[in-house]
């Protein structure tokens, strides 16, 4: 087998199927640039550690260009892994890429938020705030309400009327005010939101 | 004049038949037997919950017990199947909550379940013992809550590789003081913490706890109380297995197993740490499954804990056990039946193991019970795959997943038709297969003319035309189940074979060049399938009928096409 050029398997000397394939093959690989054509051809000796000699042997663009990139890194980043493939369960998935069960996925943490007396809840991000005082702004407005929290510094001014408590479900199930411990602390611990009656804090 | 026996004595006689196929075969004989049979079935499965629906069920089972029902096809365990796309479980319970009141045992796999339908269970079924809830999703720790305060009867909880929305780790104190039934509980892929002193309470007061898979949340150094509070445990999955190195958590722990006698399975091992593996040595004599796929350890460290398992049957494990670890298991574990080694990188296209296919071929040479492998790896020759074949006959279950899609035989380049054709030609009671690297429709030829008991096949990024699907369709006598991805696979093999499907539970097909225009064809011409068509993309009948496409889902059914479809699938009975 030959140097880097990109062509698909099917046009290489040693398959021996039939000639009809080639046009098929080649409307498949469109939709998979970056498993287009034949892996490596890398004739080794047994039970050698690959990851030495396979980059510089690596033909092809069986890999995605990011990848060529990343060829002396670890891990390729997380927008060259597919979730279709290989197939592998959720579960097993998610823990051997590090994004475990009991950690927080790099980008988002949706969390659910009622207001006491309303059915329907709402999602909230809240990696996409950077501590209480941003997430009492973005829920007063959702909510249409004025809300305070446990931190005196966070909320809005006094208002006579109608005003709301900011709480939130723990790790282990108890609800607590939102605010007394650091912004950091409380991403670790909230599980979902609720916005209640002044009155009943 | 016809000779038969009363009722009762037939009754009675087929009170000694249990298995679904027995059961269906004596149900045909005539129609007293249909009858009498009929009202003593307690027990069902159901392969595919829309082949069939609640009402046809209940109508004919009046006296049902038990209840296993399958939803979404295997390919949704790889993120195939789109969200919303349906198995919502609810409309069963509802049935089921009028009609089989004491209904004791419910089995779901790849179903939607919601806190809602968690809660009818609670509320309908008085006497419900058994919850296994396998891969599902929908539900909340709310729904589980309500299962564990309404159900008093409660043997078995398993939450299986579900994904449940996990508010925190409070529904365990829901089940009360009088709760002393459980015998299993696997809560394994919650995230939360649950209360430890709830759970060490409600251990210690079941008497008959044989199997307990804890999450990764319960610490190390809470398993000894737990072990010591359930000595008699068959079944045992650990939390994370880390912790400082403290010698007196170590001999707690050493102690806590070397008392559990009658350990046979272990899991769970999450974030190991391997001073800690030799406080389950004691147990490893007695050790038949060892579930190692979250542990990652590296090869001296699994061999030292395998080499002591001398009974093993099944072992699960990492890639990290490289070939050399794979030697000493061949040579250690004779009893061997099931191996499954899952790849440690799947992004990494390199891989940094040295796990190749030398390993698979010593288990097979030195393991003469093995019959079940499931093999991720990164290179393989026909030629292993010739002497894995020869060497296993008694194989029934071969997974091979070569993690480059297309890749050849190493050594002489070629496709791998021949090495796969060695498998189905010599190992000729094969149940399941499925098939990676560069294959042609040569592959498929081979697993027509031999693979006669083969019941599923799964395929992807192989073939080269419609010849391939032919000869698996026209071949494969005992074919149920067919799932392809990404194969040339078109109309003329389905339209040609549409008889066999209607033999078969189900096929999938994504990624092919199965067009629009066949998929009408077909639902037309095969009242008795379902013909699903799934595309994200908007209404299959905006573009020309000759476009492919994206996933089609067939399955046989006499409950006519479902009523539940979301906005991207699309039946071709509707669609004229």
């Amino acid at each position: 087998m030959g140097g880097g050029a990109a062509t698909p398997h099917s046009s290489s000397s040693s398959s021996s199927s039939s000639s009809s394939s080639s046009s098929s093959i080649d409307s498949i690989s469109n939709n998979h640039p970056s498993l287009s054509s034949a892996s490596s051809s890398i004739s080794l000796p047994r039970n050698t550690k690959r990851s030495g000699l396979s980059t510089d042997l690596r033909l092809g663009p069986s890999i995605s260009t990011a990848h060529i990139h990343n060829c002396s890194s670890s891990a390729p980043s997380p927008r060259d892994q597919r979730v279709d493939w290989p197939p592998i369960k959720p579960l097993l998935r998610s823990t051997l890429t590090g994004k475990a069960d009991n950690q927080r996925q790099a980008t988002n943490l949706f969390v659910k938020v009622y207001m006491e007396g309303i059915s329907i809840g709402r999602k909230l991000d809240l990696f996409a705030h950077s501590g209480y005082d941003g997430l009492v702004t973005t829920l007063s407005h959702m909510f249409k309400t004025t809300i305070f929290c446990s931190d005196p510094h966070v909320g809005g001014a006094d208002h006579s009327g109608n005003y709301h408590i900011l709480t939130y479900e723990d790790k282990e199930g108890d609800w607590m005010m939102v605010g007394d411990v650091p912004w950091e602390m409380f991403l670790t611990t909230v599980k979902r939101l609720k916005i209640t009656r002044a009155d009943r804090c | 004049m016809a000779y038969s026996f009363p009722e009762e004595v037939l009754e009675h006689v087929f009170s000694f038949i249990h298995t679904d196929k027995d059961r269906n075969a004596i149900s045909v004989v005539c129609k007293s037997w249909y009858e009498v049979e009929r009202w003593s079935r307690r027990r069902i499965f159901i392969g595919n919950c829309y082949a069939v629906s609640p009402g046809i069920v209940i109508r004919r089972f009046p006296e049902l017990r038990s209840v296993a029902l399958k939803g979404k096809p295997h390919f949704a365990d790889f993120n195939l199947v789109p969200e919303g796309w349906g198995g919502n479980v609810y409309p069963w319970i509802a049935a089921m909550a009028m009609a089989y009141p004491m209904l004791e045992e419910l089995r779901l796999k790849r179903m939607v379940v919601t806190d809602e339908s968690l809660e009818l269970i609670s509320r309908s079924f008085k006497n419900f013992k058994v919850l296994v809830l396998s891969s599902c999703e929908g539900f909340s720790t709310d729904g589980l809550a309500a299962i564990a305060a309404n159900c008093r009867n409660l043997r078995e909880l398993d939450l299986r590789e579900s994904e449940v929305d996990d508010f925190s780790g409070h529904w365990l104190t829901h089940f009360p003081d009088s709760c002393t039934s459980l015998v299993s509980l696997n809560i394994s892929c919650l995230a939360s913490e649950v209360s430890f002193s709830a759970l060490e309470r409600l251990v210690g007061r079941c008497p008959s706890l044989r199997t307990l898979r804890l999450n990764r949340a319960v610490p190390l150094d809470r398993l000894p109380n737990l072990l010591r509070r359930a000595p008699q445990l068959v079944e045992l999955g650990t939390g994370a297995y880390s912790a400082e190195h403290r010698p007196e958590v170590f001999s707690s722990l050493a102690g806590a197993f070397a008392n559990c006698k009658e350990l046979k399975s272990l899991s769970g091992f999450w974030d190991v740490v391997p001073d800690y593996l030799p406080a389950v040595y004691p147990a490893c004599s007695g050790i038949t499954s060892l579930n190692l796929s979250y542990a990652t350890i590296q090869s001296p460290d699994l061999i030292k804990l395998v080499t002591q398992c001398q009974n093993l049957q099944r072992l699960w494990v990492l890639d990290y056990i490289e070939d050399g670890g794979l030697d000493a298991l061949a040579a250690s574990c004779k009893d061997l039946q099931e191996l499954r080694v899952f790849p440690s990188e799947p992004y990494d296209m390199e891989g940094n193991v040295a796990l190749t296919e030398q390993g698979l071929v010593s288990v097979s040479e030195g393991c003469p019970k093995l019959h079940s492998v499931l093999y991720f790896c990164r290179q393989m020759t026909n030629a292993a795959l010739v002497s894995i074949a020869k060497n296993r006959p008694n194989m029934t279950r071969f997974r091979l997943c070569i993690i480059e899609p297309r890749t050849r035989d190493y050594q002489t380049l070629e496709p791998l038709d021949v090495g796969f054709g060695a498998i189905v030609e010599h190992c000729k009671e094969l149940q399941r297969l499925s098939l990676s690297g560069l294959l042609t429709d040569r592959v498929f030829e081979y697993i027509g003319t031999h693979a006669k008991k083969l019941e599923m096949l799964s395929v992807a990024f192989a073939g080269d035309g419609d010849l391939g699907l032919h000869h698996v369709l026209s071949g494969c006598e005992s074919l149920r189940k067919l799932e392809i991805r990404d194969c040339p696979f078109g109309d003329k093999a389905l339209l040609a074979n549409a008889a066999k499907l209607e033999t078969m539970r189900s096929l999938w097909m994504s990624s092919c060049s199965v067009s629009f225009g066949a998929c009408k064809l077909l639902g037309q011409k095969m009242p008795r399938l379902n013909v699903e068509v799934m595309d994200e993309g908007g209404r299959p009948d905006s573009r020309p009928e000759s476009c492919s496409v994206e996933k089609l889902y067939i399955y046989r059914s006499v409950a006519g096409p479902r009523s539940d479809m979301p906005r991207f699938v699309w039946t071709m009975k509707t669609l004229s």
